[in-house]
């Protein structure tokens, strides 16, 4: 079968940011694809583009074998999206909001009724129908509107940033709801993320993006594995760039270490095979230059550790900006 | 394929349910008209006892077809300028993947804002009808045709906005320099012929004029124009407004 989703050197300009910069990839029908970015990476664009809200600069995006350009409209009879705001009506009630979507959605009014009590069975609101939607929590706001993008049955689910703003217990709920999603109903899904617990937990192949481009696609297994098995951070007793230039320098000359990265002042990461065989040789070299260690930990490689190695900053979750802030709390009050 | 009659249908729905949900938008629209007429239109009646000017008829009788007029081409205009809203809160978004036709959930919408409107004018009308005891109450008909194409043409030219303006801000901008200046020269308060030259030909081409003339026409035989021409004047620019709204949705997009 055909891949679901073909992005072929997908462009869009704003001026002269480059916001998705000559971005290629394929979404294979069946599987949850990913995008890993930090916030202004490009992903919302990239989903506006294949959900048709904007058009390209240039390049081309094929999306369940219809062109997003020519023919909008056949993109978005197959297709449902899961924006990051609220898009729901807020002084209508639940039901409401459904009952309308799925009418401008094409779903025959004569099977509309019965499927809405199924979603809203799926999403555990049945209790919460009747009550217009400005009166539900976010992660209820959030369930509410994957119900709504799944009415229409469409073959694949654009999510942006599904848990964005959500408590971590109504996180791991959504998961379960995305995974019983592919795995019950056969939904391709695609979704863009900046936490990278969620790429690790739902996706089976992941495309890390930064500044418009992709700089790494696979499954999250096949990512960290490219870093080396496990990685070691090195903590050193001083907070002395020079100091910790010096001890990354000799890290690398000593040709063991796959990866070795100053992740700050004071703070060195290091990728081997065998931790436990790497850090008696990393006190070897503290010791030939006279640095003092503080404290050596090490862990499976994750895909923040990906994230840091091919762009040699964190994936910034933690710095949501003080007006996006702002924003969030505003759409979801 | 979607249904373009279920598409409108839903929208015109959409827009009827936050009508009646909205309880303050309802006591608003039934308590401004009363105010109106009470603290101006009966204020002007003995402050302008036997003025010539407004065709023989005591003021608040010149001034309550305008009201109902009024109330229709606020409640029509901010209606269709709620598009801003949708797209400050997202709802737009969903609107425009949606793979109905534009023009099928555009025209459902406008539909949903001509029956609130009218069914804003019906209330004032009741009310009126209830408090100014000369008016003709066979004018009624015409007076609902009147207050439809005003509804039309004012929801048409609220949508044709909100499709331009990218942020609410600008909507402070549109109440003060196109909807005050519609409104203040409706021929509501005052006679709009008598006016001197440059301000006379403004009037004329403020679409609120024919509505009121022709409502003031049927409930009181005051008004200015000959029926037929204001008629004309407001289907005219109806459709024209008409087709600036559906042109301009069609062509918004999300950001």
């Amino acid at each position: 079968m055909p891949d679901i989703v073909v992005a072929e050197a997908l462009t869009k300009t704003f001026g002269t940011l480059r916001a998705v910069d000559e971005v290629s990839f394929t979404v294979r029908r069946g599987e949850i694809f990913g995008f890993l970015g930090p916030n202004g990476a490009g992903k919302t664009t990239t989903i506006n583009l294949l959900t048709t809200l904007m058009k390209p600069t240039s390049g081309r995006g094929m999306v369940a074998g219809f062109d997003v350009q020519r023919e909008p409209q056949k993109v978005r009879e197959r297709i449902g999206v899961l924006f990051q705001d609220l898009t729901l009506d807020r002084e209508l009630t639940g039901w409401e909001n459904l009952w309308i979507h799925g009418l401008i959605y094409g779903v025959p009014r004569g099977i509309l009724k019965n499927r809405i009590r199924e979603l809203l069975a799926f999403v555990e609101l049945e209790d919460w129908a009747g009550s217009q939607v400005k009166k539900y929590s976010g992660g209820m706001q959030r369930r509410l509107q994957i119900a709504a993008a799944l009415l229409h049955r469409p073959e694949i689910l654009f999510l942006d940033e599904p848990t964005l703003g959500l408590d971590p217990q109504t996180r791991a709920h959504i998961w379960d709801y995305i995974l019983s999603l592919q795995r019950n109903e056969k939904v391709t899904v695609f979704l863009t993320t900046h936490y990278m617990d969620e790429a690790e937990r739902l996706c089976h192949r992941t495309a890390i993006i930064d500044h418009g481009r992709i700089i790494a696609l696979g499954s999250p297994e096949e990512l960290k594995r490219a870093l080396g098995s496990e990685v070691v951070y090195v903590q050193l007793a001083s907070k002395s760039l020079q100091e910790t230039g010096r001890m990354a320098e000799s890290l690398k000359a000593c040709g063991e270490f796959s990866r070795v990265h100053v992740v700050r002042p004071g703070e060195i990461s290091v990728s081997a095979s065998r931790a436990p065989e790497a850090i008696p040789k990393i006190f070897e070299k503290a010791e030939d230059l006279t640095v003092k260690i503080r404290e050596v930990t090490y862990h499976m490689p994750t895909l923040e550790d990906v994230f840091l190695h091919l762009t040699g900053r964190k994936l910034r979750d933690e710095e949501v900006s003080g007006m996006e802030a702002v924003r969030i709390r505003h759409r979801w009050r | 394929m979607v249904n373009p009659a279920s598409a409108a249908y839903v929208m015109w729905y959409r827009q009827v349910k936050r009508f009646i949900r909205t309880r303050s938008r309802l006591v608003g629209a039934i308590l401004q008209p009363i105010f109106w007429m009470i603290f101006l239109g009966l204020g002007f009646t003995s402050a302008l006892k036997g003025a010539p000017v407004f065709g023989g008829i005591d003021y608040l009788t010149f001034f309550t077809p305008g009201v109902v007029v009024m109330a229709v081409f606020f409640t029509a205009f901010f209606s269709g300028i709620s598009v801003i809203w949708d797209r400050e809160f997202g709802f737009l978004k969903e609107i425009l993947v949606a793979p109905a036709s534009r023009t099928a959930t555009i025209a459902g919408r406008i539909l949903g804002d001509v029956t609130i409107s009218m069914l804003q004018g019906v209330i004032v009308l009741t009310i009126a009808f209830l408090m100014v005891p000369n008016l003709r109450l066979l004018g009624v008909p015409l007076v609902l045709v009147a207050v439809f194409f005003t509804a039309l043409q004012f929801t048409g030219l609220g949508i044709a906005l909100a499709s331009k303006l990218k942020s609410f801000e600008g909507f402070q901008l549109v109440n003060m320099l196109i909807a005050m200046p519609i409104f203040f020269l409706s021929g509501a308060f005052y006679p709009v012929n008598a006016l001197p030259a440059p301000a006379s030909i403004i009037a004329y081409l403020n679409p609120l004029v024919y509505g009121v003339d022709l409502s003031r026409t049927a409930l009181t035989g005051a008004g200015f124009l000959p029926l037929t021409s204001a008629f004309a004047a407001l289907a005219a620019s109806s459709l024209f407004l008409l087709v600036v709204a559906v042109w301009g949705f069609k062509k918004a997009t999300a950001e």
